[in-house]
């Protein structure tokens, strides 16, 4: 009787297979090759026997309804029987390959398996994959890879997008008609001249500026991508400068030719390395500069800066140092017998979270903003909101800052950020004052 | 009750088959008793009379509760217990009352069905989760959590099989876990030949799952060739062996599973302690010279790589050596403290020294110098000149007693200004006649209200100073000083050295240090202010697995003390040969 009643529902399961073969793939194909053909009519297969299953006749609810319901459970064990194998990506199984094949038929299987692995890989990673000693080091990479991937995808359809509004744009523009010529006091403003414009405030500043000196000398304390983080860093901090008002004269010193840095550093800067305006040398600081001029700016340092002298030549080491190497520009700045100094961070900021040392970028907007405004709540703004909490008491700060204001009024006529931005404020706020004293 | 727990895995096949005539709670709860006694089957065998230690543990660990209670009352700040720092449990003593109250995971929404469900009905309660992406992948998560019965999961892979004519390697590998968790071997076998006709290669996880279920059957040969596939990718992990080893073992392969264990050595990768475990149950049945052999082997590499095995281990040895024929081992349970001045209470045999020798003691110096001192850069911890001022210091000085970190001292107490803690620590100390250097740094000279100058000047009548630049550490400085004055020599310091520890460059040197510093370490544990300075006892013998021949000692972990990485166990078993002492 039983098995009579579990024909009857297989039969049941596999019918409601039919209804959805047109849309799957799979199983046509198990079709025409008809191993599977009998089992519509026959006894379902031998190694598969069908457990069936009588659910107690006291459940809850809906299922109640018919006392004797059987279940098939393993049904589902024939579908994937008869489903092709699975389509590996297609490699070349020469004996050379063999192992690198099997790395690539790795990563499919954990992209299976739900692990975030990129979907195309390239030769050379798939290399530096199998170099990779432990699997967690191998996940990491491939996290990397695949997160590198998504960001690609990501930036190219927003690029489409944004190419099919302008098409958009023009098109409208042309049914419209005719658009009149403008009439404009200056022709476009292109970032060709802007460029112009920031270059000749770079050289100037590389004539007159005040050096600002970072440190290639910790090459062998880095891994390749601490390395080419550091690169990316201080291709950002070139930027930076370059958009100020009154720039620094960069100075990357120790920077040996030939060295995977300088490698580096011409690949990603291609033809512009060379019309760089910044001076590049495999000197040493203490052999460009006079040693009691040079601050070396370090987290580790005991002494904290009070302000910023614009006749001294700062210092910052160029490192992404992710594992955390406590003490090592300290070290460099003592074997050199130079003055150390780090930014009063826990003075203006209630510290939270994370490291005290800052990305390359942010130390030279720090120290840009410094040397245009003297300012200190001004220039700590470039520390990531999410290492402190808020900006320490207005009292404490006051204390401090008539301290640096005698240094600031120095150069207050090289023109602050706040001036440019506004150029008539003050003027207007001593003409009021004129006024109040003709007035007496 | 016995009859399950021989035949575990055929108690819970039968059962699977007819589970159906237990309401639901009832089987849960079988499944319950069935998997305690399956993870203690070791615990269980017949204990000594006088070892009563699962008991006694309990009873400990609340005295000591109770004694921190007590010592925190008082306000001290140093732990009043009369174990040493380096006791077991020690640590997690300390940290108790740091201990934040548990998070409550936010994710237990979906709670997966009683019983299998239909197809329609799978439906509906996907309808009722629609916002869970992956619904089928986070419900048999889900189950596993909840170990729910594979008849349901069953039921859920059906769903997924009318709808999408297709089921995931994800899902089936999720359902694979299930199926091992429950030990339902039929199934496995099903899924694995699913896989196998599937998959052309699989990647470790599964692999793994599929070694654990296999090694277990009567297929377990198939797991090793399993085992081979990892190998071309990546090294397979401890556990991978670890499997492969119990199968060859539990069908007698010995020597297959003695090659495996060696290659898994080679590879460098510690032996859980269950594989461990596996060889000596195996020893107990079988007698053979070749597995005693390789079984001492064992015992020796848990020496030289200062392993501590569990209590279950610990059971298991304690039974190989007793069903030895001919030999007579008797196995006791006991506690090794200080009291016993390094002697074992049961067998009065001498334990052996915590002192390196000689040899030991010049590579520990060297090491000391090379790695901790000097690293990469001197310039990081001191500067060559302070190095070459502070050796010059310690030649020109006859051997210290003891060494003392100033500044770590002088921090012990809250209520007392530092200089005055450091003069009483040091006259303390001076009192007793011994030659004692305290280390600082050069901030403790300028005469601020935390170091008074009198003060200052009054303990530096009674010990010799060194004073290390402010920027420079003063813990290698320690170490060195301490070292060269000698093997007499301690140091007195309630730091626990881990970063220097890190700092040297492998495992043996690292086992050498330790040693060395339990033997020499002075931590001050009373301190009230004018009464009272206490320190912990240094124990004399060292906690490590030793044997003379007719006796073996070996330390192990309890199950329910949590031992640190920096702690060494205080429980121990004691193997001798001939008739035991009347005590």
């Amino acid at each position: 009787m039983i098995t009579v009643w579990t024909h009857h529902l297989n039969m049941m399961f596999f019918n409601m297979l039919l209804r959805n073969i047109v849309r799957h793939s799979v199983f046509p194909v198990a079709m025409q090759k008809g191993t599977k053909k009998d089992l519509f009519l026959t006894t379902p297969q031998k190694p598969f026997p069908c457990r069936t299953l009588i659910l107690s006749p006291t459940p809850k609810k809906q299922f109640s309804s018919n006392p004797t319901e059987k279940l098939d459970l393993d049904g589902w064990k024939n579908v994937m029987k008869s489903g092709m194998q699975e389509e590996v990506s297609e490699t070349s199984e020469s004996e050379k390959d063999s192992t690198l094949a099997a790395t690539r038929e790795l990563v499919e299987m954990w992209r299976l398996a739900g692990v975030f692995v990129p979907e195309n890989i390239s030769e050379e990673e798939l290399k530096t994959l199998m170099e990779c000693s432990t699997k967690s080091s191998k996940k990491k990479y491939l996290k990397f890879l695949a997160c590198k991937e998504k960001l690609k995808k990501a930036s190219k359809a927003k690029q489409e997008k944004r190419r099919e509004a302008k098409m958009e744009r023009l098109e409208k523009a042309k049914e419209n008609g005719t658009s009149e010529m403008k009439n404009t006091f200056l022709l476009k403003f292109w970032s060709r001249s802007f460029d112009k414009v920031y270059n000749w405030r770079t050289a100037q500043a590389m004539i007159f500026g005040q050096p600002l000196v970072f440190d290639m000398a910790y090459e062998n304390y880095m891994s390749r991508r601490e390395m080419e983080n550091t690169v990316n860093q201080l291709m950002e901090t070139e930027g930076w400068n370059r958009r100020a008002v009154d720039p620094f004269h960069l100075h990357y010193c120790n920077l040996k030719v030939d060295s995977p840095y300088h490698k580096e550093f011409v690949k990603r800067y291609g033809e512009a390395w060379d019309n760089l305006l910044v001076t590049v040398t495999e000197q040493s600081h203490t052999d460009v500069f006079p040693r009691d001029k040079l601050i070396y700016l370090t987290a580790d340092s005991p002494n904290v800066m009070k302000t910023f002298e614009h006749d001294k030549i700062y210092i910052v080491g160029s490192m992404v140092d992710r594992s955390i190497q406590t003490g090592l520009s300290l070290a460099h700045a003592k074997r050199l017998k130079l003055t150390t100094q780090r930014l009063p961070l826990e003075r203006y900021l209630q510290w939270e979270m994370g490291a005290k040392n800052l990305t390359i970028d942010q130390m030279i907007r720090i120290l840009l903003t410094l040397k245009d405004t003297g300012d200190w709540m001004e220039a700590l703004k470039f520390v990531p909101k999410r290492k402190y909490k808020a900006f320490s008491d207005e009292s404490v700060y006051s204390k401090y800052k008539t301290n640096t204001q005698s240094r600031t009024k120095i150069f207050e006529f090289n023109g602050s950020q706040e001036r440019v931005k506004n150029p008539f404020a003050s003027s207007r706020n001593s003409l009021q004052r004129q006024k109040k004293l003709v007035g007496n | 009750m016995a009859f399950f727990y021989v035949s575990s895995f055929l108690g819970l096949q039968t059962l699977g088959k007819y589970h159906l005539f237990w309401p639901a709670p009832r089987f849960q709860q079988l499944f319950a008793i069935i998997f305690r006694l399956h993870n203690r089957e070791h615990s269980a065998v017949p204990v000594d009379p006088n070892t009563t230690h699962m008991l006694s543990t309990k009873t400990r660990s609340e005295r000591r509760d109770g004694e921190k209670r007590e010592g925190m009352a008082r306000g001290d700040t140093s732990s009043p217990h009369p174990f040493s720092l380096f006791s077991a449990g020690a640590a997690k003593r300390r940290s108790k009352n740091q201990e934040e109250p548990f998070m409550i995971s936010k994710r237990n929404g979906i709670q997966p069905p009683e019983k299998p469900l239909s197809v329609e009905e799978w439906e509906e309660l996907r309808e009722e989760f629609k916002a869970v992406s992956k619904f089928e992948y986070v419900m048999l998560e889900q189950m596993i959590k909840y170990n729910s019965s594979i008849d349901v999961a069953k039921s859920l892979l059906s769903m997924v099989a009318t709808r999408k004519g297709d089921i995931s390697y994800n899902l089936l590998v999720k359902y694979l876990a299930l199926c091992i968790k429950q030990e339902q071997l039929a199934e496995v076998f099903d899924v694995f030949d699913i896989i196998k006709l599937r998959f052309k290669t699989l990647e470790p996880g599964a692999y793994s799952l599929l070694i654990k279920g296999l090694s277990g059957s009567d297929r377990w040969r198939e797991a090793l060739l399993l085992l081979e596939e990892i190998k071309k990718v990546m090294t397979p992990s401890k556990a991978n062996y670890g499997d492969c080893i119990k199968g060859a073992l539990n069908n007698q392969e010995i020597n297959l599973a003695y090659e495996l264990y060696h290659e898994m050595l080679a590879k460098e990768l510690i032996p859980n302690l269950d594989t461990l475990q596996a060889f000596f149950d195996t020893g107990k049945c079988v007698k053979d010279d070749q597995l005693k052999s390789e079984l001492l082997g064992i015992l020796l590499y848990l020496r030289e790589n200062q392993i501590y095995p569990g209590e279950t281990l610990m059971q298991s040895i304690k039974l190989w050596f007793e069903s030895i024929p001919g030999e007579k081992w008797k196995g006791y349970i006991t506690t090794i403290t200080n009291s016993y001045s390094g002697k074992c209470p049961v067998c009065n045999q001498h334990l052996e020294t915590i002192h390196l020798n000689e040899e030991e003691y010049n590579i520990l110096k060297a090491k000391i110098i090379k790695d901790v001192i000097q690293g990469t850069d001197v310039f990081r911890k001191t500067t060559p000149q302070e190095l070459e001022e502070f050796r010059n210091f310690v030649e020109n000085h006859p051997p210290y007693d003891i060494v003392i970190d100033g500044l770590n001292v002088a921090k012990v107490s809250n209520r007392r200004s530092e200089s005055q803690t450091l003069l009483d620590v040091v006259s303390h100390l001076a009192q007793k006649n011994l030659r004692l250097l305290v280390l600082g740094r050069k901030h403790m000279l300028t005469g601020s209200p935390n170091w008074k100058r009198p003060i200052v000047a009054a303990t530096q009548k009674k010990a010799d100073f060194f004073f290390a630049e402010n920027v420079s550490e003063d813990d290698p400085f320690l170490l060195y000083a301490t070292l060269h004055s000698g093997n007499h020599c301690k140091f007195l310091t309630r730091d626990l050295l881990r970063d220097h520890k890190a700092c040297l460059p492998d495992n043996l040197t690292r086992h050498l240090f330790f040693k060395w510093q339990r033997g020499h370490q002075m931590v001050l544990s009373h301190y009230w202010p004018g009464k009272r300075i206490k320190f912990q006892p240094i124990p004399t013998y060292d906690t490590v697995v030793q044997t003379t021949g007719d006796t073996w000692h070996i330390p192990y972990d309890e199950q329910l003390v949590e031992r640190y990485s920096y702690e060494v166990p205080t429980k121990w078993l004691c193997l001798q040969r001939k008739s035991p002492p009347t005590c």
